[in-house]
């Protein structure tokens, strides 16, 4: 299948901070992509660098066949992280002036504009000022400005940011939608459950360095699950008890159960079973091993002390900003 | 039309369409008309009352009576006529057939009220220096304005070789200067009437001996002739000046502020997604040189208008606003390319001036220097002006428009190097746009802006 983006050994300094190192990436035409890593990983940069508003050091890099973004920005969608738009102007007429300057000939872009207004939940506002919009409306024109031109790539940096959780619904099923319409979809976020929920292909960049290039699917049969979620069907019996099982390494009480971690090499489904003997179960679940898990995982040699919880936190969740959904 | 054309014409409309362009752009020449108007009126001393009391001590026994006559309200009355008229001598000829109409109703509303005066005589031998108190004593009626000492030989000459005499003149602190002026002229004028009367010679043959009215002169140009318009090659390096200075700052502030806003409502990195930063430099430059058109334009079309109202339009070479045009782009796209690199490195106006500070400045330059380059367009600091990046527009266009205008060769060679400028200044700021555009936090100093034009 032919890449929609290639970038082969390519660096991007500032100063003397290395922004992306030596990353080299393919996206097959067609494909989902989820940039994942903390804040100031590199996921910005190498964005940039691919939409050649940025120009990296050293290596190469080949966007919709073209070698520069600049000769294929029309077939392009771009939702930025840092987004704005002209306040005063009208919503109609920002999103024909984006859509021009995307190389849309203007026909039949009303009935675009109008269609895709009704799509993101907002019909009848195309004559209101941008200025007069709630924040997560303005997020969703600019969204609709990404990809009101029907473009090939579409690249989405923290499209969740600032959204409340229908909305960030609503955007991933545009997201989807687009995908199924052809596009190839690479967002950015540092916010994993979203990219797992989405995602057919993650990167993981952490301080500019690739750390994996895997399917979703691929890392969820390669890593063994080694939790177990375990609600006793008598919400008063002594899960305590359960320690005692030699596979298992130690529990942590979650809501209305545990949450039972096991040993090395343990077989889960024996334990699945000495579980159920033990205690009566309500539910009993065998944990998808998480992206945030992994990502930690993969950078524990590199991380320092103390660091390890924040990174964790800000992986998990987008905090106050609005959440997976 | 493409992307440069669109982003142009999108910033033209969204500056063009508001309150604030139009009402900037229409008070100008409405300022210009009121000051015009108004100005003069509000300058003239016509409400200052020239009045006090005068101590005289006149040892020749001559000049207190001539003092008193000149200071006669019928006597003044006809002076302050001649004088006016001589005046009017200087005006163009329609504001002369307006006054002279109108004769004493003008005179009296240029030079005010008649001065009320009144004359106290002392004895030739007082004291002078015990007399000085009394300038600054309190007076229930008019103030003492002057102690007037006449010299013995004011009149007559103490011997045949010895010259004659004038007065000593004591006043008061705090007096105003139209007053000691008058008191001079006073003086002088009496002294003169004694001085001719005791040569028995008449004043009135002495003053149409030696008036000689001024003549207004007729310009010659191979097509035409007409009466010499006075001041004209004095205000049309001003006028083209200004006009330049309003269209390079009008369109590079709009420049520098939209630029700002934009990157500061980050609406920046949308359009850089779908244009090239070049793209976008040359969308903003295009969009905003056309505004500063607009204005320029309007105001160039008023001045021809106000021109042929007075019947004025063939003094002006129409070649010149040609080569206002010309200096105009040049000198926009110098200062507006590096005003819009400035816009596209700082994330608010206060952090811009700072940098901008540099180009003000260079752009105050030739508002200061003019005069000199006007009134000697071929010295060695009119050339260099007329030549030196990015202030040649200015210089060019004072000399084209002053008495002496430079050769041709030179016009040109100052639109070449302005050209050349115009590819430097932009190379610099696209390299300064590019990386500025997407820098925020701390604004950079001159300093990094010279780094990025290396590294870019």
């Amino acid at each position: 299948m032919e890449a929609a983006i290639q970038l082969t050994g390519v660096t991007k300094t500032f100063g003397k901070t290395t922004a992306v190192d030596n990353l080299d990436l393919e996206v097959p035409s067609g494909g989902l992509y989820g940039f994942i890593g903390p804040n100031g990983a590199g996921k910005t940069t190498s964005i940039r660098m691919i939409l050649s508003i940025l120009f990296p050091d050293s290596g190469a890099i080949s966007v919709l066949g073209r070698s520069s973004a600049l000769d294929a920005k029309d077939r392009i969608g771009y939702l930025p992280e840092e987004r704005g738009v002209y306040k005063k102007m009208r919503v109609r007429a920002f999103l024909r002036y984006i859509a021009r300057l995307k190389g849309h000939n203007g026909s039949g872009l009303d009935d675009g504009i109008s269609e895709w207004l009704e799509r993101v939940g907002l019909p009848g506002i195309s004559s209101k000022r941008l200025e007069e919009l709630s924040r997560g409306m303005s997020q969703k024109i600019q969204f609709v400005s990404a990809v009101i031109h029907k473009p090939d790539l579409l690249i989405l940096d923290e499209p969740f940011s600032g959204l409340d959780p229908i909305s960030v619904r609503t955007l991933r099923e545009l997201i989807l939608e687009e995908h199924s319409r052809g596009a190839t979809v690479v967002f950015s976020t540092h916010v994993m459950p979203q990219a797992e929920e989405i995602c057919e292909q993650v990167v993981m960049i952490h301080k500019g360095k690739k750390v994996l290039d895997e399917a979703v699917a691929v890392i969820r049969s390669q890593y063994d699950p080694r939790a177990i979620q375990f609600e006793p069907l008598d919400p008063g019996a002594d899960t305590a008890t359960l320690v005692s099982i030699p596979e298992i390494e130690r529990l942590d009480s979650k809501d209305r159960g545990v949450e039972i971690i096991l040993r090395e090499g343990a077989d889960p489904t024996a334990v699945m079973h000495r579980l159920i003997d033990t205690v009566p179960a309500a539910r009993i679940e065998l944990s998808r091993p998480r992206l945030e898990d992994l990502f930690m995982e993969l950078i524990a040699d590199d991380t320092p002390e103390g660091e390890e919880d924040r990174l964790r936190a800000e992986l998990r969740n987008a905090g106050a900003k609005g959440g997976a959904g | 039309m493409n992307r440069i054309l669109r982003i142009a014409l999108r910033d033209f409309v969204a500056t063009a369409g508001t309150k604030g362009f139009i009402i900037g752009l229409l008070s100008t020449p409405v300022i210009g008309a009121v000051l015009l108007v108004l100005g003069p009126r509000l300058l003239l001393d016509r409400d200052y009352q020239i009045e006090g009391e005068y101590a005289v001590v006149d040892p020749t026994g001559f000049v207190l009576p001539e003092m008193e006559r000149v200071l006669d309200p019928e006597m003044i009355s006809q002076r302050r006529l001649e004088e006016f008229r001589r005046g009017l001598d200087r005006a163009p000829e329609f504001a002369q057939d307006i006054a002279e109409s109108t004769l004493r109703q003008s005179m009296d509303e240029a030079l005010g009220p008649a001065p009320e005066i009144r004359l106290a005589a002392l004895p030739a031998d007082t004291d002078i220096e015990a007399k000085k108190a009394w300038l600054n004593e309190e007076s229930d009626g008019l103030r003492h304005t002057a102690l007037i000492v006449i010299h013995q030989n004011a009149v007559h000459a103490s011997g045949p070789e010895s010259g004659l005499g004038a007065y000593d003149l004591y006043v008061p602190s705090g007096l105003d200067d139209r007053d000691l002026d008058f008191i001079h002229d006073t003086v002088r004028e009496a002294i003169l009437n004694a001085r001719v009367s005791e040569q028995s010679l008449d004043r009135a043959v002495i003053d149409s001996l030696t008036r000689v009215r001024r003549q207004g002169s007729t310009t010659v140009s191979p097509d035409a002739e007409r009466q010499t318009v006075g001041g004209f090659n004095f205000i049309l390096p001003v006028v083209f000046m200004m006009l330049l200075f309003i269209g390079i700052m009008t369109g590079g502030q709009i420049m520098l502020t939209s630029m700002i806003e934009e990157k500061s409502s980050r609406v920046v990195e949308v359009l850089l997604s779908a244009v090239s930063p070049m793209e976008l430099m040359a969308g903003k430059l295009i969009g905003s040189v056309a505004l500063s058109l607009v204005s320029m334009g309007l105001y160039v079309v008023l001045g021809l208008a106000v021109l042929s109202f007075f019947s004025l339009f063939d003094l002006l070479d129409l070649w010149l606003i040609l080569y206002l045009l010309i200096f105009f782009l040049i000198g926009f796209f110098v200062i507006g390319s590096l005003m819009l690199a400035v816009g596209a490195s700082v994330n608010t106006i206060n952090e811009a001036g700072q940098l901008q500070t540099p180009l003000m400045l260079v752009l105050m330059l030739p508002l200061f220097i003019w005069p000199a380059v006007s009134r000697n367009p071929n010295s060695m600091l009119a050339v260099v002006m007329s030549h030196l990046p990015p202030i040649n527009s200015f210089g060019m266009l004072v000399r084209m428009t002053s008495s002496q205008p430079p050769p041709w060769w030179e016009v040109w060679l100052s639109i070449g190097i302005g050209v050349a400028s115009v590819f430097g200044a932009v190379w610099v700021a696209s390299k300064i746009f590019r990386i500025g555009l997407l820098m925020y936090g701390k604004p950079p100093n001159l300093r990094t802006l010279f780094r990025w034009v290396r590294d870019a």
